[in-house]
Order: structure tokens, then C-alpha cells, then sequence
């Protein structure tokens, strides 16, 4: 027998932590927006994004593609590391200790409460060593000029960092499409670096999405 | 906060407002009150309407693990407890943001469906027999809303499939 009273004493009643309402919140007398523990976010007008990408290139020329994901990826190591604090107080239990489903939803709606798009993760790769992220309305693809390639490199940096603290290991990331050229999602490719950074030179021979997957799996499996 | 106050307040940014705006105004107001009580007996009469519910679930998924059957009591706790407060305020998006968003991704994963839309059948059948017929009416919008997502998340066939 189910009894509600004992079930309402002793489990999580299961909630949004990051529905918008709830999780960004403001300071209005003193100028600020905070998220729901009381940190300070911004909102960053999209003008001021495309000039860190316009003044970054012209600056230091095609070497800002890194500088972009350097920052990424420092920004996604404290993102991870409030992230997994704040989710692991409200559920009352260690991150790694989250069903997958609740982190997922929690990561999902982290992303869309951010403004940063729509966020899905793709596991049917995982065994072969990689994990996909497809983005969309991202904040980042619409930012600098046109480069013909993808270009969200503070996104890719931010998820290399995230799920290098969500699994221990080192990853890094490649983007194989991007909606600044007209594909419906940007598509991201996580995995260890030296198995990962093999598509960077397919990328530069213009191959789609699938082919690069093909062809990165393919390689995982003649090891 | 309420809906319809929240957007008289707005229409009032500049100006004063209209006499049928002053009279939407009061009637708002009282709708608030009666809002206020059925929130209060939901709260008071939440366990004597879902224990009952709950009992009949069990005898109706009597083979089901019970690990699944207490996930979709813990849903529907939720639910209730969102939609008496989505009724207080008056307003659907609070509900649909708060669990309803998050909810279809879970129940199909665990393959909850029918469970849930069982959940939902008992809990509306102990309201009914709980609530005023004025007080059913001011929760059952929300709860069918819950009710209609829930229906939409794919069945455990589907899933499998």
C-alpha cells in the first residue's frame, strides 16, 4: 500500500528548479538580475556579443577562434560547477546520484531559462566514445561576421568544459553545423580530444554532420 | 500574480481607467476571493483526495512495480498542488512552466502513461466528491490541462517501437 502522507514526509516532490519565473529574479532598487541563489547574471545585448567577435578578429585575426573557445570553456567549468551545486540542493543529492532523466531535464531547461536556445542530447553515439549536442536559436550563431564554417566557438568551449566535469575526463568539442550557414541546429560532437579532433580535418573538407559521425565511429571501430 | 488584475494594472500605465475596466476591476477581485477559498480546502483535503485515488490505482496496476506506481503519485502530488496555485493565481502558465514542461520527458522515459492518465481518472473522480461543484469547476480547467500533456507523452508501445 501506497501511503500519500509518508510519500509527501520523506521524497523530493519533483519541480522545475530552472522555470524562468522562478529562477531569474531581480534586484530592481539595486539594479540587478540574480538567479534564484542570488547570483548575479547579465543580459547581454546582442550588439555587444558581435563586437567582442568583430574586435577579437581584427585584433588577433583567425587566432580569436580559440581565444573564443578558451573563454567558453573557462566559463563552462564554473557554469558545471554551479550548476551541479544548485541542482544537487534542490534534489538533495549528489549530482552523479540524479537519475540521468532529471539531470537532463535540468540541463535542457538551465540552457532555454539562460536564453542561450534550445539545448538536446544525443546519446546513440555513447558507446563509440561521443556525445552530440544539438543547439538551436543559439545565442552565439548569430554573433561576428560570416567565417563560411561554424562558428560558435565560446558554445563549443562551454560544453567541452561542462561535460569534461560531468564525466571526469578531459573532452573536447567540434561543431559540424551551424545555423549562421542555414542548418536547422548547430550540431556539436563531444569526446576525448585526440579521437574528436580527427573531424576537424573533414570539416574542412566540407563534409556534413552524418558523414563526419560515420567516419568518427568507423574510426573507433578499427581500434 | 492574478492575470486579469495584472493586465488592468498595466492598461492603467497613463490613464485613468474605464468604468467597465472598474467594474472587470471588483469583479476580478471577488473571483480572487472565491479563488482563495477553494485553494484553502484543496490544501486542507489533499490527502482525502489522493489516498483514495492512490489505493484504487494499486488494486488497478496490481503487478506494476511499486517504484513506478509511487513516481506517479510524486507527479500528481505536484500536479495538484501546482494547479491550486496556477487556480489561485489565475493563471495557466505557471502551471505548464513549473512541471508541466518538464513532466512528458519523465513520464515516457519510465513509461508512466497509462499509469498517470489512470492517476488522473481517480484523482477527478475523488474531487468531484470532495470539492463544491463551484470549487471543481475552479480547479478541473488545470487539471484536464495536466490531463492533455500527459496524453500527449508518447506510450510505452510507442516508445519500444
Amino acid at each position: 500500500m501506497i501511503s500519500v502522507k509518508e510519500l509527501v514526509r520523506e521524497s523530493h516532490l519533483p519541480s522545475n528548479y530552472f522555470a524562468p519565473d522562478v529562477y531569474i529574479q531581480g534586484d530592481l532598487e539595486a539594479g540587478l538580475i540574480e538567479n534564484r541563489k542570488g547570483a548575479r547574471l547579465l543580459a547581454l545585448p546582442e550588439p555587444f556579443l558581435r563586437a567582442i567577435y568583430e574586435g577579437l578578429a581584427e585584433e588577433v585575426g583567425a587566432a580569436s577562434e580559440s581565444v573564443l573557445y578558451k573563454c567558453g570553456a573557462w566559463w563552462g567549468k564554473t557554469f558545471y560547477r554551479r550548476f551541479a551545486e544548485e541542482v544537487s540542493q534542490h534534489h538533495k543529492q549528489p549530482l552523479a546520484e540524479i537519475e540521468m532523466i532529471e539531470f537532463l531535464q535540468c540541463f535542457k531547461q538551465s540552457w532555454k531559462t539562460h536564453g542561450w536556445g534550445k539545448v538536446d542530447l544525443d546519446f546513440n553515439f555513447y558507446q563509440q566514445g561521443f556525445i552530440v549536442v544539438q543547439v538551436r536559436n543559439s545565442a552565439f550563431a548569430t554573433s561576428g561576421a560570416a567565417l563560411g564554417k561554424p562558428k560558435c566557438f565560446v558554445e563549443a568551449g562551454l560544453l567541452s568544459s561542462f561535460f569534461s566535469g560531468l564525466t571526469g575526463q578531459k573532452l573536447h568539442c567540434i561543431q559540424t553545423t551551424c545555423e549562421s550557414l542555414g542548418a536547422e541546429c548547430n550540431h556539436f560532437v563531444l569526446g576525448l580530444p585526440e579521437r574528436v579532433k580527427r573531424a576537424e580535418a573533414w570539416l574542412q573538407e566540407n563534409h556534413d554532420h552524418a558523414t563526419i559521425m560515420d567516419r568518427l565511429c568507423q574510426g573507433q571501430a578499427n581500434r | 500574480m492574478d492575470t486579469a488584475l495584472q493586465s488592468l494594472i498595466y492598461a492603467a500605465d497613463d490613464h485613468y481607467l474605464s468604468d467597465a475596466d472598474l467594474d472587470r476591476f471588483g469583479k476580478d477581485v471577488q473571483a480572487l476571493g472565491d479563488r482563495i477559498e477553494a485553494y484553502e480546502y484543496i490544501r486542507e483535503r489533499e490527502l482525502s483526495i489522493l489516498q483514495p485515488a492512490v489505493d484504487y490505482l494499486t488494486e488497478e496496476f496490481l503487478g506494476s512495480d511499486p517504484k513506478l506506481l509511487e513516481r506517479a503519485v510524486m507527479h500528481w502530488l505536484s500536479i495538484l498542488r501546482y494547479a491550486a496555485m496556477a487556480m489561485l493565481l489565475n493563471n495557466s502558465e505557471y502551471l505548464s512552466r513549473r512541471i508541466l514542461e518538464w513532466l512528458p520527458d519523465l513520464v515516457e522515459v519510465y513509461q508512466l502513461r497509462d499509469i498517470e492518465l489512470a492517476l488522473y481518472r481517480l484523482i477527478l473522480v475523488q474531487a468531484k466528491s470532495s470539492l463544491s461543484p463551484e470549487q471543481l469547476a475552479l480547479i478541473k480547467p488545470y487539471l484536464e490541462e495536466a490531463y492533455a500533456v500527459l496524453l500527449n507523452a508518447k506510450p510505452a508501445l510507442q516508445k519500444a517501437a
